[in-house]
């Protein structure tokens, strides 16, 4: 089995049925992870920010610190390895905040309602997610089973 | 002997800040040390000359050209900035391979440190002409309180892990169960490090900055507050403290700082930190 792991602001896709996907401290920051059990693909992105207005240029040369830029990305790398949007299985974990009484500093809150405007419009179903809280996790997805598991506050669980 | 007294006494063990990093604190004081004083200090002191070289040579420093001896690098940067390069370089031969209390590995460690610097000094633009000085190393080492609280907080993890995660902040919680957090500790190691007062006062005040004393300068602590939330709400270096940090509702309104330029910042701010954690990353490995 080889460990790929994905940065911040990075996405990797694998067609090899060995490969563990594997991100990690997603703090506000989200992963969205996608699994083809058909073709037995697998695909990642660990996104930092919710919009690339706010630094266009950064987002020509690094597409997936942003959900506007990235999440399409990793879709339409999973469409070049011969996947087909109907069989994909979609999750998302992070999105996780501070302790912030007042709201002020809601960037994960944000990543989050950008990805879901983003899922309707495009039609994309979440079949699972754990997002929010005070948590940093750590996400693994196994390319040849389309297995996801999330590690948070000394406990791994499936997803 | 009470866990805080324990504590207390175990700041006076910490190893020496190295005595030509110390020398360049003093040095910022004098307005008439120019390249030549500083040459003097740095150079009897082969690991720091190689350390401030390496570290000097990052794009974040220079982006124009690298500097290749102590002379080139004090002219290029100036007296503060080889100070604050040298504190860094000198700082990280200090630091264990991991710490228990917090869960952390050296290497996250830095990475924290490093983000912290970077977002501190960044932020600090985004406040024009109010930017206070030498943000970038008392962002660097407003946790250096860590090295020394790690095994007692270890000790206690249960307890204050619990606090933290029914929605105390971390800080806070460490000060109910040991009687000290790792602000106060840092702010007491700085002092006897003879670091210079932004520095201890980042440490101190960094989770509680709307708590300092009038006099202190608040732009400086908020400034390390905002950039420390930040860096722990992106996970740079996170701990096992999570995201049980408080933010201090006051601090984004008096820095004037609206979240979408936090945003910029850390944009603009990751490749830097990760940049600058990596040559710190080599210069751990000389100094090991």
């Amino acid at each position: 089995m080889s460990t790929v792991t994905i940065e911040i602001s990075d996405l990797k896709v694998s067609s090899k049925s060995d490969d563990l996907l594997i991100t990690y401290a997603l703090g506000s920051c989200i992963a969205v992870i996608v699994h083809d059990p058909v073709r037995k693909v697998g695909g990642m992105i660990h996104y930092m920010l919710p919009l690339s207005e706010i630094a266009p240029e950064k987002a020509i040369d690094r597409p997936a610190m942003f959900a506007d830029t990235g999440i399409p990305e990793l879709f339409r790398s999973m469409y070049g390895m011969g996947c087909d949007k109907k069989n994909l299985v979609v999750k998302v974990a992070g999105g996780g905040a501070l302790y912030d009484d007042k709201g002020l500093f809601n960037i994960g809150k944000r990543n989050y309602t950008v990805l879901r405007k983003m899922f309707w419009k495009a039609g994309v179903i979440i079949a699972s997610e754990d997002v929010g809280g005070a948590k940093s996790r750590t996400a693994r997805l196994w390319v040849g089973d389309g297995r996801c598991t999330i590690a948070c506050q000394g406990e791994e669980v499936e997803l | 002997m009470s866990a805080t007294a324990e504590i207390l006494a175990q700041v006076n063990r910490l190893p020496a800040f190295p005595t030509s990093a110390a020398r360049l604190a003093e040095l910022l004081h004098d307005d008439r040390a120019g390249a030549a004083e500083v040459e003097k200090v740095i150079r009897p002191d082969p690991a720091l000359t190689a350390n401030l070289l390496r570290m000097a040579c990052a794009p974040y420093f220079s982006p124009r050209s690298r500097p290749e001896t102590v002379r080139q690098a004090v002219t290029l940067l100036g007296v503060k900035r080889t100070f604050e390069i040298a504190t860094g370089a000198a700082l990280s031969s200090l630091i264990p391979a991991r710490l228990p209390g917090y869960d952390l590995e050296a290497r996250s460690f830095w990475l924290h440190c490093v983000a912290v610097a970077v977002f501190s000094e960044r932020l600090g633009r985004e406040t024009g002409n109010r930017s206070p000085d030498l943000l970038f190393t008392a962002g660097l080492l407003h946790d250096v309180g860590k090295l020394v609280i790690s095994t007692f907080v270890f000790r206690q993890a249960r307890a204050i892990l619990l606090k933290s995660r029914l929605g105390m902040d971390f800080a806070a919680a460490e000060r109910e169960v040991l009687g000290v957090d790792h602000a106060e500790i840092g702010a007491q190691v700085a002092e006897i490090w003879k670091l210079p007062e932004p520095v201890v006062l980042a440490a101190r005040w960094h989770h509680r900055p709307m708590q300092a004393p009038a006099e202190v300068d608040r732009t400086l602590v908020s400034l390390v507050h905002l950039a420390d939330a930040l860096a722990i709400s992106l996970g740079l270096g996170c701990d096992a403290g999570e995201l049980a940090r408080a933010i201090d509702p006051e601090v984004l309104g008096s820095l004037g700082i609206r979240v979408r330029r936090m945003e910029f910042v850390a944009s603009e701010g990751l490749d830097a930190v990760h940049e600058l954690a990596a040559a710190l990353g080599e210069v751990r490995e000389v100094a090991k």
